[in-house]
């Protein structure tokens, strides 16, 4: 990470700067496994149980194999967009593990494990990347911009950064009316540069509601890289003056992340809120709509890719013993079995209809709504 | 029967939904011991406390969006930006999320917040002083707007804005605040939006206005009516989103004519909507182009804005006369 004094951006692509996953310690980042999974980083390792840990490598696989399928369902024409989440598998599982299912969460763009995670189908999750009718959000948000009331989970404002203080307000109101719940937003690196990340660390660090902000640092904000973001050290660092606790913890070690968020969870009422940074990388393209080839230099996926976080907590569950070559291929044959049959689902669903989207703008429509409605439904239909 | 000022009468909705409602939250910037610049919420936060009358950071996004998400939680937050002219910060906040979120939500969350918005020119006070900013607000969804102006208005209107289920926008009128006192009926609780008032019945011309000036506007009808014997008709819209077509297309198909009062600029003003809804409902019925009298397409002066900018009697009157003397 560049800093202020070394100003030596001359444009894109240029040669990568070194994993700082690979010098934790010296950027003061939490981790638990090392490069090949081994369980010797400066953070202790949370001793979770075979059970416990199969769940998130099972998560952490399951979704990087919806995103490959994803990709191709956007690339073949069968769906109209697509945000990868491959290499940021980790943050999703390990924290979201970490909270209880009555904790709400507010998602970014990628986080598609939290859906799975409380409880909901791989089927309805194709549906929502279908636009389907029966899928919670009726077909009004693009591919991967999840959320239901009944997990917990909101979906993502496009405008990234403009929810956190969505998440710290309700998490505001909770406390001030007694609730038990806490709060979880995920955001991006870009996201930190907007307004509403300062008006959000400005009223946890007076209001000291029960929020934990994970920023989810992945490298690039779409094509622009992090010393073109910002000049800070880093981003936990932002926290300190705003009197927010942060912590920095390596984004691509699922057990790091649990053990880091679970303790700003477990502790909130002593801590107050918790700016967390996940330092990860995103090897895949922002969206469909991407081509990083223009921006970003070959070399620089190469060098995370020892960092991959699938591959890190797999080989921790073999020197374990929980885990091999034989499990891993029926897990693989399982998932393809399952995707299809939700593509299959999806695929066969109802899109909705015009009507729909006139549903939901006030609690209760008005005149204006409704004559709009009815004249756009009578030239939809004459147009057939 | 109370007397009260309007803004006694906006501070005693607040009062009666803090006591009442444990959700409803003030916040705003100075909005405590203060009571805000204007004094609007003075006294209720020695009485419900500092987490329920809650001073802000200067930060008006921050206030809005913090209020948005309060709101998704279930609380009532009545939010005070401290002049309109300040508000254009939250534009996002206030119609790109709290308005839209029960849509892009899927129906499943509500964002039942209030945004006070102490509106229109009047005290010299300059371009973001002197601020009607409805149109930005109108063109778009979810949230409804308001103008009440006078203190029964404000009183039953707030109390409506904070106990509704969507974002309400409620422009107040700051030249009123304390120059206007009337008899507030506190058993009037809430008065439903979307209805205007027929505030003087006329046979030759609609005036539809909202805003503090309804009042100029019916000293002008009745000066008119003496003067000219012209019988004008004034309408105040109260709601603006939505507004009450019904009661302006029956006026207009009795006179033939309406004229448009606001303080807002011209181009994209509220009146532009209002002359399109109601031409085609009424065409047939009108003896004239319907004109609309506003401010012009420039800044507000602190120093003669107040004259010529808002629509002072001599203008509303001289745009009445012009739509009467007009022979289609």
């Amino acid at each position: 990470m560049s800093t202020q004094s070394d100003n030596k951006f001359t444009g894109n692509p240029r040669e990568p700067e070194p994993v700082p996953l690979a010098q934790a310690d010296e950027l003061g980042i939490k981790q638990v496994l090392d490069c090949d999974g081994n369980a010797n980083g400066n953070l202790a390792d949370p001793n979770l149980s075979e059970d416990e840990v199969r769940k998130f490598y099972e998560m952490m696989v399951l979704v990087r194999a919806i995103d490959d399928r994803g990709w191709k369902l956007q690339r073949s024409g069968r769906i109209a967009f697509w945000i990868p989440l491959l290499g940021q598998e980790a943050v999703q599982v390990g924290v979201t593990c970490a909270l209880d299912d009555k904790d709400w969460i507010f998602r970014a763009h990628r986080e598609l494990a939290v859906w799975l995670l409380r409880g909901k189908s791989l089927k309805m999750l194709f549906a929502q990347f279908y636009g389907a009718e029966e899928e919670p959000l009726r077909g009004r948000r693009l591919p991967c911009l999840i959320g239901s009331r009944d997990i917990n989970l909101i979906s993502s404002t496009t405008q990234v950064g403009a929810s956190l203080p969505h998440a710290v307000g309700a998490a505001w109101a909770a406390k001030l009316l007694g609730g038990s719940e806490k709060f979880l937003i995920f955001f991006g690196d870009g996201s930190a540069s907007r307004g509403e990340f300062h008006s959000a660390m400005n009223f946890a660090g007076i209001h000291q509601p029960p929020v934990m902000m994970v920023c989810v640092n992945n490298g690039w904000a779409v094509t622009t890289p992090l010393d073109r973001q910002t000049a800070s050290a880093n981003f936990a660092a932002k926290g300190d003056n705003y009197g927010v606790r942060n912590v920095r913890v390596d984004g691509n070690d699922p057990l790091a992340l649990y053990a880091v968020t679970k303790d700003a969870h477990d502790n909130i009422e002593e801590y107050g809120p918790t700016l967390i940074e996940a330092v990860t990388f995103r090897l895949g393209y922002h969206t469909s709509s991407d081509n990083p080839d223009l921006y970003r230099h070959e070399q620089e996926c190469e060098l995370w890719k020892p960092w991959d976080p699938v591959r890190r907590l797999r080989l921790y569950m073999e020197n374990k013993g929980w885990w091999d070559q034989t499990r891993e291929d029926a897990l693989i044959a399982l998932h393809e079995k399952e995707i299809q049959e939700a593509v299959t689902a999806a695929e066969a669903m109802k899109i909705p209809g015009p009507a729909s989207q006139f549903d939901d703008v006030f609690a209760e429509t008005n005149w204006m709504i409704e004559e709009q409605k009815e004249r756009i439904l009578s030239e939809v239909k004459a147009d057939d | 029967m109370t007397e009260m000022t309007v803004l006694e009468a906006l501070n005693a909705a607040m009062a009666h939904e803090l006591e009442h409602d444990p959700k409803v939250v003030i916040l705003g910037e100075d909005v405590g011991i203060a009571g805000g610049i204007f004094r609007t919420t003075q006294g209720l936060q020695n009485k419900f406390g500092v987490d329920r009358v809650i001073d802000t950071p200067l930060d008006e996004k921050g206030i809005a969006a913090h209020a948005v998400g309060m709101a998704l939680y279930g609380m009532r937050p009545v939010v005070e930006i401290q002049f309109s002219g300040f508000i254009h910060d939250c534009i996002e906040q206030i119609m790109f999320c709290g308005a839209k979120y029960r849509w892009v939500l899927g129906g499943e969350y509500s964002v039942p917040m209030t945004i006070r918005a102490p509106s229109f020119g009047g005290i010299m006070g300059g371009i973001w002083h002197s601020h009607s900013p409805e149109s930005y607000f109108a063109h778009g969804s979810g949230i409804k707007i308001i103008a009440p102006s006078t203190p029964q208005d404000a009183y039953s209107m707030l109390i409506t804005a904070i106990r509704d289920p969507d974002p309400v926008l409620v422009l107040e009128p700051v030249p009123l605040y304390r120059t206007l006192r009337d008899e507030v009926d506190e058993t009037l609780k809430t008065q439903e939006f979307g209805k205007a008032e027929i505030v003087r019945s006329g046979s030759d011309i609609t005036v539809v206005v909202y805003g503090p000036l309804r009042h100029k506007t019916v000293e002008v009808a009745d000066s008119l009516a003496e003067d000219e014997g012209i019988d004008v008709e004034v309408i105040d819209l109260k709601t603006l989103i939505p507004f009450d077509i019904e009661t302006l297309v029956n006026s207009v198909k009795r006179t033939g004519k309406m004229v448009i009062i606001h303080e807002a600029s011209q181009t994209m003003g509220f009146g532009a909507e209002i002359a399109t809804s109601v031409q085609a409902k009424a065409f047939g019925y009108l003896e004239a182009p319907i004109d609309r009298v506003c401010a012009p397409d420039v800044p507000h002066s602190y120093r003669v804005g107040d004259e010529f900018y808002i629509p002072n009697k001599d203008r509303i009157r001289a745009g009445i006369m012009k739509t009467m003397e007009a022979i289609l």
